[in-house]
């Protein structure tokens, strides 16, 4: 549909913004161990090299320029291990890079929306280039970050054969970051002994002793051998050995008066790959070198691909359809009183394929909480600095998987509150948490756990909890409370979530705007959840999310008024009862009561509130189903009770919607095995339509 | 040299054929009529999806009467509005639904039957001289063996 062009930016986005996650992970978990492993290194230098070919390709040559910096700079970390890096330069390394995975994130950002990218980049390149140079010890220092040719020149200037016996030698050089130099030098040794036995080699050992390694990257490996000739054989093998970039033959000072340092014309004579400056050679390497580490990369990857959330509603819609058609043939009133063994058997079996069919199709939609989760040990760690209060995250049960729609509309909820966990929970300072007994280090635990048909998500710290009279104060100066009015616990906190409450006086740069936890409210709100806060004075804060797994789908009780059937979701049920005329208490406005559990609970005939010519009317015919939404909880008078199914929720069409009829609690379809229609109830509308209409 | 000039001629005569007929096809509509309370209306063919019988419609409470529920068609959930019930009549027993795309809007319209499809003349179609009937014809035209169409316009049909 879209142009080819589009489809290719998503692709991009899409790619660079995972691989932006994947970096962030990376650089957290790098950070806590303060060093980077040898895998990282290799991760990150991958992923830089992947934004910086697929943003040159879609010309965003400042994203371009930076990650092309970086990946210079982790070359040379990947070539000396990270130990090159000295102690007290790893923090403005870690710095650096998160600022630069924040740069890729704001520009990224203005692609999305089509704003001009910024050109001021001079600032971070000029960072990255400063701790290249730190790193390299080599404070005026040119942009070239293989400095090991340069240095190797001097070095094969003087090679003085180490035998006299040995006057003609080779000097070879692997390709750049082609890594394990040592071994890959054996190998030379092997292949060049098969030809010429009688050789000998220097570094010594190579085999052995792993920090040749760097010798052999900085000097060259040296092979020496009796005659020319032998030299010469040798060559041809040396060359064919693998990731050998040059190999070039040298000759002891003392034969002929060989140049300076071998280069250009001698050495062009006989290796094929000239010696070239090395400064043309430089830029070639590390093209090659990543190629190495991308080709085995994907061998993780490409067991996921990336599928367009509307296809997988398609996909969705397609399946529950032939769910529907399936119980439709099966059950075709044409088939009554056959008998018919071969088609009932083939009929279950057809029955068990749908029903796994519509489980795989369910599951496709659901993703683990992971990333989302990921993304507050950033938020944890960037406050913890600014706020100068140290804190860690833990994480549970980051594997619970939800639906894609929710994942996306909790993230910016648990953000805020993690955001506030930090700001207002945790003690100002560590000698207060000492005081109070506790770790000084603050603990924020943030977990996610399957119960049924729904995810709680809760998000814990160890802070000072929330003080109810300072926010019942509050509540009353905002003129959200009656100052005469007693509250619970449980009423005060709820202040809170109103819009417009905020306890922190002084607005910070990471919460305080006064939009914090109302807005949480609306927003889990918005994929059908609800946010619970529970906080001891002194030990900390406890918010709740509990969010349905999906909206698409839930378990309903069907329930029937006359000809018409209602859905009413089995969340909302506390129980059913059956009732007799005496049991039910009129009040003066000829409403009716129950008593159940020593409390009285009204009677909403479903019959009334809809408006229905048909259904029971007597009390005793019906049944009662007791209903709780929030903090509501009411009787609804039905026909009749006929089971409890999973349904597929179908939003009500946009002309019926149009007539509010949300309203009056009705929040959506659904189509029942039979291909008939039930009506999905929203409980707490129902309940306020009814108190409308009283 | 003369061959030429004739073979020029016929390219050009049957060009100009050409024209002449797509410039008739482009004045002209097709419309599907349909009979409601004895009512002749005509709904532009392209915006009809479907036509189809013997649905089971389900009520919607709290609807405004003319809309007499929603039906299932193959998985998608379709508003039915009663033409007669629109215009002000009585509810009648099961008929046929004309199903149609307004807007992306899929709905269908409860009509006691469908006649036939015409080709409209577009300069044939007249304003109404009145405006009772609630705003939703357009225009109205003769048809070819006297009767007259009222033109249906389905968006005001839907926002009306």
């Amino acid at each position: 549909m879209g142009s080819g062009n589009d489809s290719i930016l998503d692709m991009y986005l899409y790619e660079t913004n995972t691989l932006l996650e994947q970096l962030d992970g990376i650089l957290l978990a790098a950070e806590q161990a303060d060093t980077f492993s040898q895998d990282s290194v290799n991760e990150i230098f991958r992923i830089m090299h992947t934004i910086k070919g697929s943003s040159a390709m879609m010309e965003f040559p400042s994203l371009m320029t930076v990650a092309h910096r970086i990946e210079d700079l982790f070359f040379i970390i990947r070539e000396k291990t990270i130990d090159v890096v000295p102690n007290e330069l790893r923090p403005e390394l870690f710095d650096m890079l998160f600022q630069a995975v924040d740069f890729f994130r704001g520009e990224i950002e203005k692609i999305e929306q089509s704003e001009p990218l910024s050109d001021s980049i001079d600032s971070i390149v000029d960072k990255i280039n400063s701790l290249i140079d730190k790193i390299q010890g080599n404070p005026a220092k040119d942009e070239d970050p293989a400095g090991a040719p340069a240095q190797a020149t001097p070095a094969a200037e003087a090679p003085a054969a180490l035998d006299p016996a040995y006057p003609f030698g080779i000097l070879v050089f692997f390709d750049e970051g082609c890594g394990m130099e040592n071994l890959r030098a054996f190998m030379v040794l092997n292949d060049v002994r098969e030809v010429v036995p009688d050789l000998i080699s220097y570094p010594e050992n190579v085999d052995m002793d792993p920090s040749t390694a760097q010798r052999i990257v900085d000097e060259g490996y040296h092979l020496w051998f009796k005659t020319a000739q032998m030299r010469d054989s040798a060559l041809a093998a040396a060359q064919n050995a693998g990731s050998v970039r040059s190999c070039q033959p040298v000759d002891a000072k003392a034969d002929e008066p060989a140049p300076p340092a071998p280069q250009p014309a001698p050495a062009a004579a006989f290796a094929e790959e000239p010696a070239a400056p090395p400064a043309a050679a430089a830029p070639a390497a590390p093209a090659a070198a990543p190629k190495a580490a991308t080709a085995s990369a994907p061998q993780f990857k490409e067991s996921l691909i990336s599928v367009s959330l509307s296809k997988l509603d398609q996909l969705m819609a397609v399946v529950s359809e032939i769910v529907i058609t399936e119980s439709m043939v099966t059950a075709s009133p044409d088939l009554k009183g056959l008998r018919l063994d071969n088609f009932n058997k083939s009929a279950r079996e057809l029955r068990k394929l749908t029903d796994d069919l519509q489980d795989v199709s369910m599951s496709l939609r659901m993703v683990p909480v992971s990333s989302t989760f990921q993304k507050m040990n950033r938020i944890v760690r960037d406050m913890s600095k600014k706020l100068g209060k140290r804190a860690r995250l833990t994480l549970v049960g980051e594997n619970t998987e939800v639906d894609k729609t929710i994942v996306d509309g909790i993230s910016d909820p648990i953000m805020h509150i993690v955001r506030n966990s930090m700001d207002h929970g945790l003690e100002e300072t560590e000698a207060e948490r000492v005081a109070a007994g506790k770790d000084p280090v603050g603990e924020i635990i943030l977990s996610a756990r399957h119960t049924g048909s729904e995810v709680i998500i809760e998000i814990q710290d160890d802070g000072k909890g929330a003080d109810c009279q300072a926010v019942l104060n509050k509540a009353i100066r905002q003129g959200l409370a009656d100052p005469d009015q007693e509250y619970s616990q449980k009423e005060i906190l709820n202040f809170m979530m109103m819009p417009g409450f905020s306890t922190n006086t002084a607005v910070t740069e990471f919460s305080g705007r006064g939009v914090g936890l109302d807005v949480v409210k609306k927003n889990v709100g918005e994929v059908g959840g609800t946010v619970s806060l529970f906080s001891e004075w002194g030990k900390g804060m406890k918010t709740t999310l509990k969010i349905p797994l999906t909206m698409a789908i839930m378990d309903g009780m069907e329930v029937s008024v006359g000809e018409s059937i209602f859905t009413i979701p089995i969340n909302n049920i506390r129980s059913s009862v059956k009732v007799t005329e005496a049991d039910v208490i009129h009040d003066p406005a000829r409403g009716e009561m129950v008593r159940l559990l020593d409390n009285f609970y009204p009677i909403i005939r479903a019959r009334d509130i809809f408006q229905m010519d048909e259904g029971c009317d007597n009390i005793e015919d019906g049944i009662l189903m007791w209903l709780e939404a929030g903090e509501r909880s009411y009787c609804l008078f039905v026909d009749e009770l006929l089971g409890e199914q999973q349904i597929v929720v179908k939003p009500l069409p946009s002309y019926v919607n149009s007539f509010n009829i949300k309203h009056y609690g009705i929040n959506g379809c659904s189509i029942l095995g039979d291909g008939s229609i039930s009506i999905i109830l929203d409980v707490a509308n129902l309940y306020n339509a009814a108190q409308n209409s009283f | 040299m003369s061959e030429e000039n004739v073979l020029f001629a016929t390219e050009a005569d049957v060009a100009a054929a050409a024209a002449k007929d797509a410039a008739a096809e482009a004045q002209t509509d097709k419309y599907l009529i349909c009979i409601s309370d004895q009512l002749l209306y005509g709904i532009d063919a392209e915006q009809v999806v479907e036509i189809i019988t013997n649905h089971t419609i389900t009520h919607l409470p709290r609807l405004p009467h003319y809309i007499r529920g929603i039906i299932n068609l193959r998985g998608q959930l379709i508003p039915i509005i009663d033409m007669r019930m629109r215009m002000g009549g009585p509810a009648q027993g099961d008929r046929c639904i004309m199903v149609v795309n307004v807007e992306n809007n899929m709905v269908g319209i409860l009509v006691d039957g469908v006649e036939r499809m015409a080709d409209i003349p577009r300069g044939s179609i007249l304003p109404m001289p009145t405006q009772n009937t609630e705003k939703l014809v357009s225009g109205m035209c003769s048809l070819a063996d006297g009767k007259t169409m009222l033109i249906l316009d389905c968006s005001l049909l839907l926002h009306g």
